[in-house]
């Protein structure tokens, strides 16, 4: 089985976590994407919602639970077919969390979408949220760029 | 006078407004959003529509810089499936009907 295992710095990326598991709580109860199909009957758009709003749950879950025991003493977290999917998925979804919720006063979708801010003039939340954001961003892209098609599925 | 249009027991059963919706032709349409990364939607495309590289690529480029891409066109109930789909995946996906058939 493929895999690759990523030793990341404890110190910088645990205060992160904080942030990730707050959102998780928000993530639980709404769609990182807001459903976007205004025709569909009421029935219908809520068991949409339901079942999508279980795998979000889950995929939250996936990916706090890489940051266990073991994370804490070696600071290594791994990336297999087994979970690789779902991570790249809880990123996404926390991610436009974090827009929603602390990025929107950085007001510039570009800067956003370059990643191309200067952290030394955010205050501290947002700079946290910020950090946070292109933290996740780079887990997405290790994923992306080192598991192959075999295993993504693509 | 036709006797189906005289004997409204003969009369076809009308279409419901569930059944008129489904009819024709229906796009999905996938929304820009500044946060998803570009090489996580061509994975996405390539992952749901089965794109090869090169066409999953123009289609994210045009999410990116038209704000939209038409992903696929068909009936309505594959076309509402793969928006379910497209938003496990966390994009913004729309339908749209497809005047062009």
């Amino acid at each position: 089985m493929k895999r690759i295992e990523v030793k990341l710095a404890l110190p910088v990326v645990a205060p992160l976590l904080d942030v990730i598991k707050e959102l998780a709580d928000s993530l639980s109860r709404n769609l990182a994407a807001p459903l976007a199909l205004k025709d569909l009957d009421d029935e219908f758009q809520a068991a949409w919602r339901d079942e999508l709003l279980s795998t979000q749950n889950e995929e939250v879950r996936t990916l706090l639970a890489l940051f266990d025991d073991e994370f804490f003493s070696d600071g290594v977290v791994a990336f297999d077919e087994t979970n690789a999917e779902i991570i790249v998925r809880a990123c996404a979804a926390v991610r436009l969390r974090l827009r929603e919720k602390y990025l929107k006063p950085l007001g510039d979708d570009e800067a956003l979408e370059s990643g191309d801010l200067d952290l030394m003039t955010l205050d501290e939340p947002l700079r946290r949220a910020f950090m946070c954001y292109l933290f996740l961003a780079t887990i997405q892209e290790l994923i992306i760029q080192h598991l192959d098609d075999s295993i993504l599925g693509t | 006078m036709s006797i189906v249009a005289a004997n409204p027991q003969l009369s076809p059963s009308p279409q419901s407004e569930t059944e008129l919706r489904m009819e024709g032709l229906w796009r999905v349409v996938v929304l820009n959003d500044p946060v998803n990364l570009m090489s996580y939607v061509v994975m996405v495309f390539k992952k749901v529509f089965g794109f090869d590289e090169q066409t999953a690529r123009r289609r994210m480029l045009e999410v990116h810089e038209q704000g939209r891409s038409v992903v696929w066109s068909g009936l309505r109930e594959k076309a509402e499936a793969y928006v379910f789909t497209l938003q496990q995946w966390h994009l913004t996906a729309v339908l749209e009907p497809d005047e062009a058939h």
